[in-house]
């Protein structure tokens, strides 16, 4: 395991090395800055949580990509060599724990703006809903990545076309068809979110799965 | 390691770049691997290393640490030289002391401190194969590995081979400049057409007629000298000087 996690070491530091980190955080940045222009008034924290979480999934996907991007076609070649098919776990690893990073800092804009101190609640709340957007982000960032789909003009409007799927399948009110990041804003905004919660979670949790065990397989021919 | 009946295209609508090709290694293997350009040496190589599943067939056997050089190093990575090796060192898991010893030996003491994107690509290529040597592989792959080196590594990299092959490891390498041409026990395969071939060995063409040229050359120059007529499979013995020259006889094989 250590190996894996020494390869998403190096693709960490080589992303954070290039410009290319700073893409998504630039969007991000001005993303929250629209977002949190007013404070969030006292009994819409979870409700801004959901909106945030929701509104991330295509900066994280665009993060995922371009972390998995970052690194030539030769040295991939480089590290399959070394570690066989545990060079995508390590991929998928590095990714995510870049996406880890985007979300804490919208996380902390976030808890920044609110009127009202946070109850444990809304931050374990908040907390669970950027890990359901961060794994939407891996698997969307995942598929669109060069390996799949080599032009990069295809796989930015793989990736667009991918994330307003997700919000219009959810916003006819389909939960199992698609991540329903709809669903976690209006249940979060009626105040049915927590009760609802572990269902939510399986239904947001499906097709990233399913999409990662997509990557996974077409990899197998796509090095 | 035992390639059998393996058949690779790139995509489905692609024409078969291997067919139904064959190739048994064993360990001390070295096997340099031929064939026009544009025929499948890269895909072939590939295959070997793990880097391409084939579509029909299979590679049996393959050696537990794989190294590879590709031919073209990607050189375009934000890192120093000692930094990237320093992590593939750790991808790896071999100590960082074994960067000292390969830079060494490939004569890249220097470059530990340069940028990546700004070395030459000679030095590039000696990064490359430098990561490959780094965890003592079982089967080592090196895509056109002599390309672009100075006259001491490429005189340097057949003993590095030659210590692989003595220690049980599977050495294959595609060459277009025959460096390798006077390796002991040189195994050669072709690819053309589809198919693997293996050739004669370059010994049984080329052992009868042997020539001995005398060439004279400044004392400075004559290691070097000595150096890249060896890698090219002379043998080589200096003998004296005269008025800062140095002669000495070179033997050359007149086939191969």
């Amino acid at each position: 395991m250590t190996a894996v996690i020494a390869l998403a070491r190096f693709r960490l530091t080589g992303y954070v090395a290039s410009h290319r980190a700073l893409q998504p955080l630039i969007a991000l940045l001005a993303l929250l800055a629209v977002l949190y222009a007013g404070a969030v008034p006292a009994g819409q924290e979870i409700g801004a949580t959901a909106d945030s979480a929701a509104m991330l999934v295509p900066v994280l996907a665009w993060a995922a990509r371009g972390l998995l991007d970052t690194e030539p076609d030769e040295q991939r070649s480089v590290a399959l060599s070394a570690l066989g098919p545990r060079e995508l776990v390590s991929g998928l690893l590095a990714a995510f724990a870049s996406l880890l990073a985007l979300a804490a800092i919208a996380e902390a804009a976030l808890l920044f703006r609110l009127a009202a101190s946070p109850t444990l609640t809304v931050l374990l709340t908040g907390v669970w809903l950027h890990l359901l957007s961060a794994a939407a982000g891996l698997a969307l960032g995942a598929l669109t990545s060069r390996p799949i789909l080599p032009s990069p003009a295809v796989s930015t409007i793989a990736l667009i076309l991918g994330y307003l799927s997700m919000l219009m399948i959810s916003m006819a009110g389909a939960r199992w068809l698609t991540v329903p990041v709809m669903a976690w804003m209006r249940d979060a905004h009626h105040g049915v979110l927590l009760s609802g919660l572990p269902l939510l979670t399986v239904q947001s949790l499906l097709w990233p799965a399913i999409g990662l065990a997509a990557y996974v397989w077409l990899r197998r021919t796509r090095p | 390691m035992r390639i059998a009946s393996l058949s690779f295209r790139y995509g489905r609508r692609d024409p078969w770049v291997l067919s139904d090709a064959g190739l048994v290694l064993d360990p001390g293997d070295v096997v340099e691997v031929t064939g026009p350009n544009g025929t499948g040496k890269s895909t072939l190589l590939r295959l070997v290393a793990g880097l391409l599943r084939p579509v029909r067939g299979s590679v049996q056997d393959r050696p537990r640490v794989v190294g590879y050089a590709p031919e073209r190093f990607p050189a375009d990575q934000p890192f120093t030289v000692a930094s990237y090796l320093r992590h593939m060192a750790a991808v790896r898991r071999v100590s960082s002391e074994s960067i000292g010893r390969w830079s060494e030996r490939l004569g890249m003491d220097h470059l530990l401190g340069q940028r990546l994107p700004d070395l030459s690509k000679g030095s590039a290529h000696k990064v490359g194969l430098a990561q490959a040597l780094l965890a003592e592989p079982g089967l080592l792959v090196l895509d056109e590995p002599f390309a672009g080196l100075d006259a001491a590594t490429r005189a340097e990299l057949p003993r590095i081979i030659g210590e692989i092959s003595a220690r049980g490891g599977i050495v294959v390498v595609s060459d277009h400049q025959g460096d390798l041409r006077a390796f002991p026990g040189l195994r050669r395969c072709e690819v053309r057409d589809r198919a693997v071939r293996e050739l004669e060995p370059v010994e049984e063409v080329g052992e009868t007629a042997l020539t001995v040229l005398e060439v004279a050359v400044a004392a400075s120059r004559a290691s070097d000298l000595a150096d890249r007529l060896r890698a090219e499979g002379c043998t080589v013995h200096i003998k004296g000087h005269t008025k800062g020259h140095i002669t000495g006889g070179v033997a050359r094989e007149a086939a191969g």
